[in-house]
């Protein structure tokens, strides 16, 4: 499991409903960051743990949709968790096709707001296991030398050492010494793990081809 | 050998006689002739015998011998002297004129008998005869040409008394008596004789003919005359007359002058003419050529005398022209039109062109002389080709062109329709011409749009008009406009109108689609700024709440926990509070906002500001099925107030009305507006609905946030209050009998004293 206690980011531009939301998530454990505008969450160094906005979509500055957006377009795969004063339905539409994780209208029921928090940090807790797995399998595949890197990729794509040996000009025992070292540095136990974790690093398109 | 003597003796004077040169006859009393001398018988050629007795008479001439033996028995019988002319025949038988006389009378001496002897002499005076003769012949030929000359003769003495006037020349003058020895002075003015003598001295003291010009006043007018005065010299060369021949030359003058004109003119109109004039002769030679030549054929007018005037045109025509100039010649006949005819001209350098050409000819000492007039009118072609084809294009643009047009007569009877209008209308051209479009015209437009017609026509002012036409596609009445403009003369005057139709149909309901988007338009943003008043009231409220909520909750949580510090729950109910305060200052900001917001307050009639909201609602009315019933009152007192915000609490309160019978099936609905007078004197709208109505709930309708409708905010009805109580007035709501509400408000009539 990936480091450290998540943390809620509640931004809303009233300092009472900001204070009053992180009491109530903090009654339930969570660690909150209330900050009163868009723009100061941008400024900030994106977190490493877990973490989710609560974000009021009606606020003065970047609106809340608009926020949404620019973190798209920033790369930056935080679930958001829309509240509103008065909602309607094109706009709860758009939010939540943008990868919003719910879209609550104010007021509204504690229980909710609690449960939506719960699964925007479990997605995000998800989003960066995968991401750390991912990285780690890059690096060990970044250790290998191009040749074992070569190995790798007919091996993946289903040729037998023989058919290696022979495309790359070398001896049928020097593939398998060049496999069997390869496969150490990716941790990889069977052929099967190899061509998972291959497919993990090159992503699901890679697949097809 | 005159006289008579009484001596001598026979002998003797027969040898006497015998030596006389003349004829010498002697006769006995009796008549008849002793003997003739040898003279006489060498002239007659006879001898003596045969001529003795009365013989001798034969050789007198016929015509004269009776005549002759008359006189000469007379006068032998009487003794007298005798003396007579008549023609003696010679002996070549020539007669010859004689003076016959007695030249002597004897008696001789000696003899048987004393008898009477008469000599006869004859002497020739042929010569004097014939010259005689002669003179008076020429003297009769004289006389008849003088008196047949149609010039004025005359003759005069020294002192200017007329010796001789012809015949003409008293017929000029109405001379009727004798005008021997009449002067000038009884003739003509004293001006004029006074001229007429003093040219007669002049030829008189110089002996010298004169010739001048001079005008006259004859019985019948005015002449100009050549008069001739020269002098008549007798034979000792003395002068003793004048003599005069006046010639009329009126006539002449005129002739000349108007010869001298047209020749002038001619010669002119030839030289400066900008055609080519070229005649030529029976055989087709150039004879003349004027100087407009060189610029149309290139040549100069001395090369062409002498060619033939086929060098003026291409070879192809040249056999045709010979044939048909021969043609013409020979029978009269002519082969082309002399006056006008277009034809092909053939320039020096070979470039051919078109003409047109005229001919004339005139037959002068009995030649005959054709001049052709050529003019180059390949400019005038060009132009006409030009013409022509703008024409066409025009006439081609006219009737591509995707619009109507016609044009109509100056009394604006229609003359011509492009096909687009035929096509329109469905008619044939002639029912449209003249008045005919009519029957193509709305029964309830014509009669206003043929007076505005006539009235264009009449004054020439450029007409229009909006009429519905019947389109014959879908036999459907559409909206068409109409306009025409005159085109005048550079007089001014109207020759001509000009016009188009425009089907105006789909911009019309373009048009009032558009007005309807406008009012659904303005009916949205009415909506919309109550929508976002509200939404934005929401907003504001709804925060304080969602911190009341949340604060409660949390503390909710952690006592369940028991976990809730006293000092933790002392804060957030320090929060909650303070939240709670805020949500209703929130209400009251928002009702000062209200207030606040400056009003533009103009005078206004609350009529029109309610038709102006029926529009909007319009839509609604008409789609929910609404009964609407007007009942307002004229000539109401005008408000001062903001339009727009009186427009947002009517709109409130028949929206509101309209909602509350959406539900309504089993009744009428029925909604009633009304304005009228109030007992105060101020102005007062009510709406009234037969809907739900508000059961006990009347007045709480007005509280923020209460609302008798599912998706109703509760704030329009408070706003309405707001706004109005802000024009001074008042808003309340009463129930409706039997069914619904009624929302009245007033307003204070300008003019009394609003607060």
């Amino acid at each position: 499991m990936t480091g450290g206690a998540p943390v809620v980011f509640v931004i809303d531009d009233d300092p009472s409903v900001r204070s009053s939301l992180k009491f109530l998530l903090s009654t339930v454990g969570l660690q909150v960051e209330s900050l009163d505008s868009a723009d100061s969450f941008l400024h900030k160094k994106p977190p490493d743990v877990p973490s989710c906005l609560v974000l009021d979509v009606r606020m003065p500055g970047l609106s809340g949709l608009d926020f949404q957006h620019e973190l798209a377009r920033r790369h930056i795969h935080i679930p958001v968790v829309f509240l509103t004063g008065h909602g309607d339905i094109p706009m709860t539409v758009r939010a939540m096709k943008a990868g919003a994780v719910e879209f609550l209208t104010k007021p509204f029921r504690d229980q909710d707001l609690l449960d939506a928090v719960r699964v925007a940090l479990e997605r995000d807790r998800a989003r960066r296991e995968q991401e750390k797995e991912v990285a780690d399998l890059q690096r060990r595949y970044d250790s290998l030398t191009s040749r074992e890197q070569q190995v790798i990729s007919m091996l993946v794509s289903g040729m037998l050492n023989k058919q290696i040996a022979g495309q790359l000009g070398t001896a049928e025992s020097t593939v398998k010494v060049q496999r069997s070292r390869a496969m150490e540095k990716m941790h990889a136990e069977s052929l099967v793990d190899l061509v998972r974790m291959i497919e993990k690093i090159k992503g699901p398109s890679e697949k097809a081809s | 050998m005159t006289g008579e003597t009484q001596s001598g003796e026979q002998l003797d004077l027969r040898t006497l006689i015998e030596k006389i040169p003349a004829l010498v006859l002697c006769a006995l009393p009796n008549g008849s002739v002793e003997f003739v001398n040898r003279a006489w018988q060498e002239y007659t050629g006879c001898s003596l015998q045969p001529l003795s007795g009365w013989v001798w008479q034969t050789t007198i001439h016929p015509d004269d011998v009776a005549q002759f033996i008359d006189e000469w028995t007379v006068a032998l019988a009487a003794g007298k002297p005798f003396q007579t002319e008549a023609r003696i025949r010679s002996a070549d038988g020539q007669y010859r004129w004689f003076l016959i006389r007695k030249a002597l009378a004897v008696t001789p001496t000696r003899g048987r008998e004393s008898s009477l002897r008469t000599l006869i002499a004859c002497e020739d005076i042929n010569e004097r005869k014939e010259a005689e003769a002669k003179l008076q012949e020429t003297e009769i030929l004289l006389q008849a040409f003088f008196e047949n000359s149609p010039n004025l003769i005359f003759v005069k003495d020294r002192q200017s008394r007329y010796l001789y006037a012809n015949k003409e020349f008293k017929k000029a003058f109405h001379v009727t008596d004798e005008i021997k020895g009449k002067t000038d002075d009884e003739l003509f003015s004293a001006e004029q004789a006074a001229a007429f003598q003093a040219v007669d001295r002049q030829v008189l003291e110089a002996g010298l003919p004169t010739k001048f010009e001079d005008v006259v006043l004859y019985e019948d007018g005015q002449h100009t005359r050549i008069v001739q005065k020269f002098p008549l010299f007798n034979a000792e060369g003395e002068i003793y007359a004048i003599g005069g021949v006046v010639t009329d030359i009126t006539e002449r003058k005129q002739e000349e002058s108007a010869r001298r004109y047209s020749e002038e003119r001619y010669r002119l109109v030839v030289e400066t003419a900008s055609d080519a004039v070229i005649s030529m002769d029976e055989n087709g030679t150039i004879q003349l050529a004027n100087s407009a030549t060189r610029s149309i054929f290139g040549y100069d007018p001395t090369e062409l005398i002498g060619k033939s005037l086929t060098v003026l045109m291409p070879e192809y025509m040249r056999k045709l022209h010979e044939k048909g100039f021969r043609g013409y010649v020979a029978t009269g006949d002519r082969h082309i039109n002399w006056q006008g005819t277009e034809l092909t001209g053939l320039h020096k350098d070979g470039q051919e062109f078109p003409v047109e050409v005229s001919f004339g000819e005139l037959t002068s000492n009995e030649h005959r002389i054709f001049t052709g007039f050529i003019r180059d009118i390949s400019k005038r072609k060009l132009a006409e080709d030009k013409l022509r084809a703008s024409e066409r294009s025009l006439r081609e643009l006219t009737e591509t062109i995707p619009q109507m047009l016609w044009s109509a007569e100056v009394d604006g009877a229609i003359d011509y329709c492009n096909q687009r209008v035929l096509d329109y209308t469905g008619l044939p051209a002639e029912q449209v011409h003249g008045a005919g479009w009519m029957k193509t015209v709305h029964p309830d437009d014509i009669e206003k749009m043929a007076r505005a017609w006539t009235a264009a026509v009449s004054t020439g002012e450029p007409f229009q008009y909006e009429f519905r036409c019947l389109r014959a596609a879908d036999r459907a009445y559409r909206w068409c406009i109409s306009s025409a403009l005159p085109l005048r003369d550079e007089k001014g005057r109207v020759m001509k109108w000009f016009g188009s139709v425009v089907d105006l149909h789909d911009w019309k309901e373009a048009q009032q689609a558009l007005q309807m988007t406008q009012v659904e338009l303005a009916r949205v943003s009415r909506l919309t700024t109550m929508g976002e008043l509200a939404a934005s009231i929401a907003h504001e409220v709804n925060q304080p709440l969602t911190a009341v909520t949340n604060n409660g909750n949390a503390c909710l949580r952690l006592h369940a926990a028991r976990n809730l510090e006293p000092e933790v729950l002392r804060r957030a109910l320090e929060e909650i509070v303070a939240d709670g305060t805020r949500a209703s200052a929130v209400i009251g900001r928002i009702r000062s906002f209200i207030k606040k917001k400056p009003a533009e307050k103009n005078e206004l009639q609350i009529n029109e500001v309610i038709e102006e909201v029926l529009t909007l609602a319009g839509r609604e009315i008409y789609e929910n099925r609404i009964l609407l019933e007007r009942q307002l009152t004229t000539a109401l007192p005008l408000v001062l107030a903001d339009r727009v915000q009186l427009q947002q609490v009517l709109l409130n309160l028949i929206m509101n009305g309209i909602e509350a019978m959406t539900a309504v099936t089993n009744r009428p609905r029925l909604l009633g507006v009304q304005s009228r007078i109030d007992e105060s004197g101020d102005v007062l709208v009510a709406v009234r609905d037969s809907g739900t109505g508000l059961g006990l709930e009347t007045d709480r309708v007005f509280t923020p946030f209460f609302t008798t409708k599912v998706n109703g905010m509760g704030m329009g009805l408070s706003i309405s209050r707001s706004l109005v109580e802000n024009h001074g007035g008042r808003l309340w709501a009463t129930p409706n009998s039997p069914h619904g509400a009624v929302f009245s408000f007033t307003l204070p009539a300008v003019g009394r004293g609003a607060s």
